[in-house]
């Protein structure tokens, strides 16, 4: 079968304002337990990239900015 | 980003612990602790730094066997009780014998437990039988206290490396496992001569009822690999049928923490918000309770603080978004929802297996030791009963202390290398195909078909069609399963391990012909406990044939008594008189 | 082909460079980099950069001290405690209070008499769990404080010692003027078995404040103070149904049978957390008076009331 893309809104925002990625900060892509956060190769920012999220919190307690806000995903919500 | 690519390197270790979560970086730490010399690798899927159930610490220890407070004896009768008398007592009452110990070794380490103004572990009374919980208010860098532990330890810690099968040697004993790096692809063989596996619950068994396939009450991280590994490898898993079902919040499917509440004067009320649980221990009993209850006229079912003066709502409230699930403030929040105004409404999670929380789990004995010589398990995955958090941590302790004594004496099994290169194969197959069917879709099926049919009350023919679907699933599976980054190879193979404990969970479920555990294990067509024929475990095995098969074991002989009157209390819902 | 599969042990000094680095980002991930090495030469290093120019990088060093221990991370820390700016103070005090070396301490001591009140607050939190008896004489001092958290905080050190000697002073405590000094002084002085401990505890439940009034006649019962036994018995139609709650718990752990049928009217109590309780206080007393009351109540609408009344009874057969 072949396949489609479906978009999706995440809940994970990264305020690249505040994002440090840039200057080698990894923190929150690091302690994320579902791996779901990386580093842009276009913006040199983090974003959520996978829609897997526990909205469990680490990211945004361990990153040094602030820059993360963990929304809750919108089926829970 | 996430490309796969080609690598395969092998590592050796004397202990090789797998999940780094809760047991897995006690064993490592007490491993190491005990032979510095060792060669000690700690393998997880995710990060140390915050992985596993208590990511974000927990609010509470639910089972401290404290002195003063209660002894291992009457905890052990206890637990003997709530899990209907299908327990191994030895490994029970050595958890509680040791778990006052780690208690004050973790103090040591920083992780926070709530002490009275002199500074004394302010244990908290839930009901009569013994006292067991100590909170945690500011429990939330656990993990991060015992990173630094294992850092200093010098620890060799593996992130982002996900086991997918043990290897074991021709004599059967253990010989070490494979692993695949999820952000590459790359494989990595672990030759050891002992392995502890502490891969956590099977928590991404059943679907939530948001429908969200991460928004499950356990971290989805532990997608039941732990329990799938043990499996192919020959071990024996116990009491699967005893499923895991815990109370939440509904919709956000995270603890509504009655335990944290109760102390204060909080409670599990019905719509007309009053008391309707019987049951005095966290248990299937219970959870029997809560159904029904949600079924009947008075539900739904709610968690109710609003009759309490709003300084100690709030103070609740404030505990409950810090520690654990914080996010569930901002679930509250967007609702308009005050704890000291109205009450939570409530639900029952999905189906997994958790002996952290219920019984079933990979068949252990008091040492963390399985039926696979040289392999062993702790924590959530492993079968001691009703462990929680602080069984993880003392069972995950005493894993450590056993292998690395038994390391000692062993040298490396020889494998057959046709296993490692089979194993690639079978990790592969979906990153060779163009196109096909992605995880993400056989994962909603399977869960769906699991919510659909497995959830209990268990109808025998609801479970001979999930097995069925099962084998059809398992068909595009392993031929139609399109993969196309390091990151959906990772889901491909939780997926896998997803459906294996599907089939072990119908399959232990309809070999119990009784039903026990209260909602665990209800069997419409067998609705009496029948303790003649079924007060023993059921072990759950893959057979000579490859075929999937049960078998009964016997309970050992209890070495805390119980006498008929006391047993008697608990089914009449009433309490001892001994207490 | 082979990788390094190890989380790396990286070599503090060579992470020493970026700290001088001219972009304060990349000194504060370098800060970072240092607490992940878990070595304790990284101390010092990350130490020198509680004096960055950059408040961001300061902070982010009083938080990375927290992943270290003993007397020269306290002594790091107390340069962040006096930080200008109020984030980089707070994270150094959140950081002091993880320290478990004993050691630690004596760095931290002079700062219990700074002039700031924050600073003394957090120097008193960051000495109370190494449980050091020079603490005393300084904790003491700084129950005169002006700043109400302060004497609080002192209160948490002086409770932890258990010293019979501080009683006198945590007992003016128990009159301040502060509700939350007095609650926490309560508490603290409840290590005392003396008359003098039972009698502050008792002047606590005629508090203004119901939280004072509630840890009162909690301490009364857990420290199983007998002379506590006819002043709870007065107090047992305290307006706050929170109190009676405890004061009813704390008559059954003290047993006092004069109090049975007062407690046996709490059974009949709209508020079912309170029936519960005294149900669970005449069990503890275990008082034949308490057989009619209790036959009234085996079958109330509520679970927890009823397996407590049966529990009850069935202490008294
Ligand atoms: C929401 C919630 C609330 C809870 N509240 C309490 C409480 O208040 N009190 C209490 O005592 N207990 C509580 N518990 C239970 C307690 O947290 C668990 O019993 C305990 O943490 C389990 O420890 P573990 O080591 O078995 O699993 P975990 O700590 O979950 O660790 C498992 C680890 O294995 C890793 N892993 C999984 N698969 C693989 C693989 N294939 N390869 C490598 N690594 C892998 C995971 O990433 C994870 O890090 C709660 C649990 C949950 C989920
Ligand atoms: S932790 Fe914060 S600063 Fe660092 S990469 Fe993530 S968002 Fe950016
Ligand atoms: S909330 Fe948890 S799962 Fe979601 S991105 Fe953050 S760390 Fe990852």
């Amino acid at each position: 079968m072949p396949l489609a893309n479906t978009s999706t809104a995440v809940p994970v925002v990264v305020d690249e304002g505040k994002c440090i990625a840039d200057k080698g900060c990894t923190v929150c892509v690091d302690v994320c337990p579902l791996d779901v956060l990386r580093i842009s190769e276009l913006t040199g920012k983090a974003y959520m990239k996978f829609d897997e999220c526990w909205y469990c919190m680490p990211c945004e307690a361990d990153c040094p900015t602030g820059a993360v806000t963990v929304n809750i995903p919108y089926l829970l919500k | 980003m996430d490309e796969i690519k080609a690598g395969l390197s092998e590592i050796d270790c004397d202990v090789l612990v797998i999940g780094g979560g809760t047991a897995g970086p006690m064993a490592a730490y007490k491993a190491k602790m005990k032979n510095p010399d060792a060669k000690v690798v700690l393998l997880e899927k995710a990060n140390v730094k915050r992985s596993g159930a208590i990511s974000m610490g927990m609010d509470g220890l639910n089972n401290a066997v404290i002195p003063g407070h209660s002894t291992p004896e009457q905890y052990t009768k206890e637990i003997t009780i709530a899990n209907d008398g299908i327990v191994d007592q030895a490994a029970v009452l050595k958890y509680a014998q040791n778990c006052f110990e780690i208690i004050q070794e973790l103090d040591k380490f920083g992780i926070r437990f709530q002490k009275d103004e002199n500074g004394d572990y302010d244990v908290k009374k839930v009901h009569h039988m013994g006292t067991y919980v100590l909170p945690m208010p500011n429990g939330e860098t656990v993990k991060k206290a015992l990173y630094r532990q294992l850092r200093r330890a010098r620890i060799l810690i593996s992130n982002r490396f996900m086991a997918t099968r043990l290897i074991t040697g021709k004599s059967g004993r253990i010989a070490g496992a494979v692993a695949v790096n999820t952000r590459s692809g790359e494989f990595l063989v672990v030759r050891a001569k002992t392995v502890i596996m502490s891969m956590g619950a099977a928590g991404r068994l059943g679907l939530p009822t948001s429908g969200y396939l991460f928004g499950t009450y356990e971290n989805p991280a532990n997608s039941g690999e732990g329990y799938a590994m043990a499996y192919h490898a020959g071990a024996k898993l116990a009491n699967l049928e005893c499923f895991q079902i815990n109370p939440l919040i509904k919709d956000y499917n995270g603890p509504a923490c009655a335990y944290v509440a109760g102390p204060f004067g909080g409670y599990t009320a019905n719509a007309k918000g009053e008391r309707f649980i019987e049951c005095d221990y966290w248990s299937g009993q219970m959870m029997q309770e809560f159904y029904k209850e949600l079924q009947s006229g008075n539900g739904p079912v709610f968690l109710r603080l609003n009759h309490l003066h709003k300084e100690t709502a709030e103070h609740i409230e404030q505990i409950l978004h810090t520690v654990e699930r914080p996010s569930r403030g901002r679930f509250h929040e967007a609702r308009g929802t005050h704890y000291a105004e109205t009450m939570i409404e409530m639900h029952i999670s999905e189906i997994g297996f958790c002996s952290g929380h219920s019984a079933s789990g990979v068949f252990v004995d008091e040492f963390a030791r399985t039926t696979v010589p040289g392999l062993y398990a702790a924590g959530d995955m492993a079968s001691v009963p009703h462990n929680y958090m602080l069984g993880a941590f003392t069972n995950g302790a005493i894993a450590g202390e056993h292998a690395i004594d038994f390391a000692a004496e062993v040298d490396f099994e020889e494998f057959d290398r046709t296993d490692v290169a089979r194993e690639q194969e079978r990790v592969l197959a979906p990153t060779r195909r163009e196109d096909g069917i992605p995880p993400n879709q056989i994962e909603y099926k399977v869960r769906r078909l699991v919510n659909d049919y497995l959830q209990p009350p268990k109808v025998t023919r609801k479970y001979e069609l999930a097995q069925a679907r099962f084998a059809e699933v398992r068909e595009d599976l392993e031929n139609a399963m399109v993969v196309r980054d390091s990151h959906e190879l990772m889901r491909a193979m939780e997926v896998a391990s997803i459906l294996d404990c599907a089939d072990m969970a119908a399959c232990a479920s309809l070999y119990r012909t009784e039903s026990r555990w209260g909602l665990y294990h209800w069997r419409t067509d067998f609705p009496e406990r029948n303790d003649a024929d079924w007060k023993c475990h059921v072990l759950l095995s893959k057979q000579a044939d490859g075929s999937m098969g049960c078998e009964k074991r016997a309970v050992q002989p209890y070495i805390v008594p119980i006498s008929d009157d006391e047993k008697d209390a608990y089914y009449k819902q009433r309490i001892t008189a001994e207490a | 082909m082979t990788f390094e599969p190890f989380e790396a042990f990286t070599d503090v000094e060579d992470l020493a460079d970026k700290l001088h680095d001219a972009d304060a980002s990349v000194r504060r991930v370098a800060v970072m980099e240092l607490a992940d090495t878990a070595d304790p030469a990284a101390v010092a290093l990350i130490g020198s950069a509680l004096k960055d120019e950059s408040a961001e990088v300061r902070l982010q060093a009083a938080i990375a001290l927290g992943e270290f221990d003993g007397r020269e991370t306290a002594e790091m820390l107390v340069i962040g405690l006096v930080d200008a700016d109020p984030r980089v103070a707070r994270a150094a005090a959140d950081s002091l209070a993880e320290l478990k070396d004993p050691a630690a301490a004596d760095p931290i001591f002079p700062l219990i008499g700074h002039a700031d009140p924050r600073v003394r607050s957090g120097a008193l939190r960051g000495v109370k769990e190494l449980r050091r008896p020079e603490a005393l004489a300084y904790a003491l001092r700084a129950l005169e404080d002006q700043d109400p958290q302060v004497r609080v905080e002192a209160l948490g050190v002086i409770g932890y010692l258990k010293a019979e000697e501080t009683l006198p002073a945590l007992i003016a405590c128990a009159r301040d003027p502060m509700a939350e000094v007095r609650r926490t002084a309560v508490g603290a002085l409840a290590f005392s078995r003396s008359n003098h401990a039972a009698e502050a505890l008792i002047r606590a439940l005629a508090d203004a404040d119901w939280s004072v009034r509630e840890t009162g006649a909690e301490m009364l019962g857990k420290g199983r103070y007998a002379r506590g036994a006819a002043p709870l018995l007065a107090a047992i139609n305290d307006a706050d149904w929170q109190v009676r709650v405890k004061i009813v718990r704390s008559l059954g752990q003290l047993k006092v049978v004069e109090a049975v049928p007062q407690i046996a009217a709490a059974l009949g109590d709209e508020i079912s957390n309170l029936r519960k309780e005294a149900a669970a206080a005449l069990g503890e007393i275990a008082h034949a008076s308490a057989r009619p009351y209790l036959e009234r109540y085996v079958d109330d609408g509520d679970p927890d009331v009823r397996k407590n009344v049966r529990w009850a009874l069935s202490r008294i057969e």
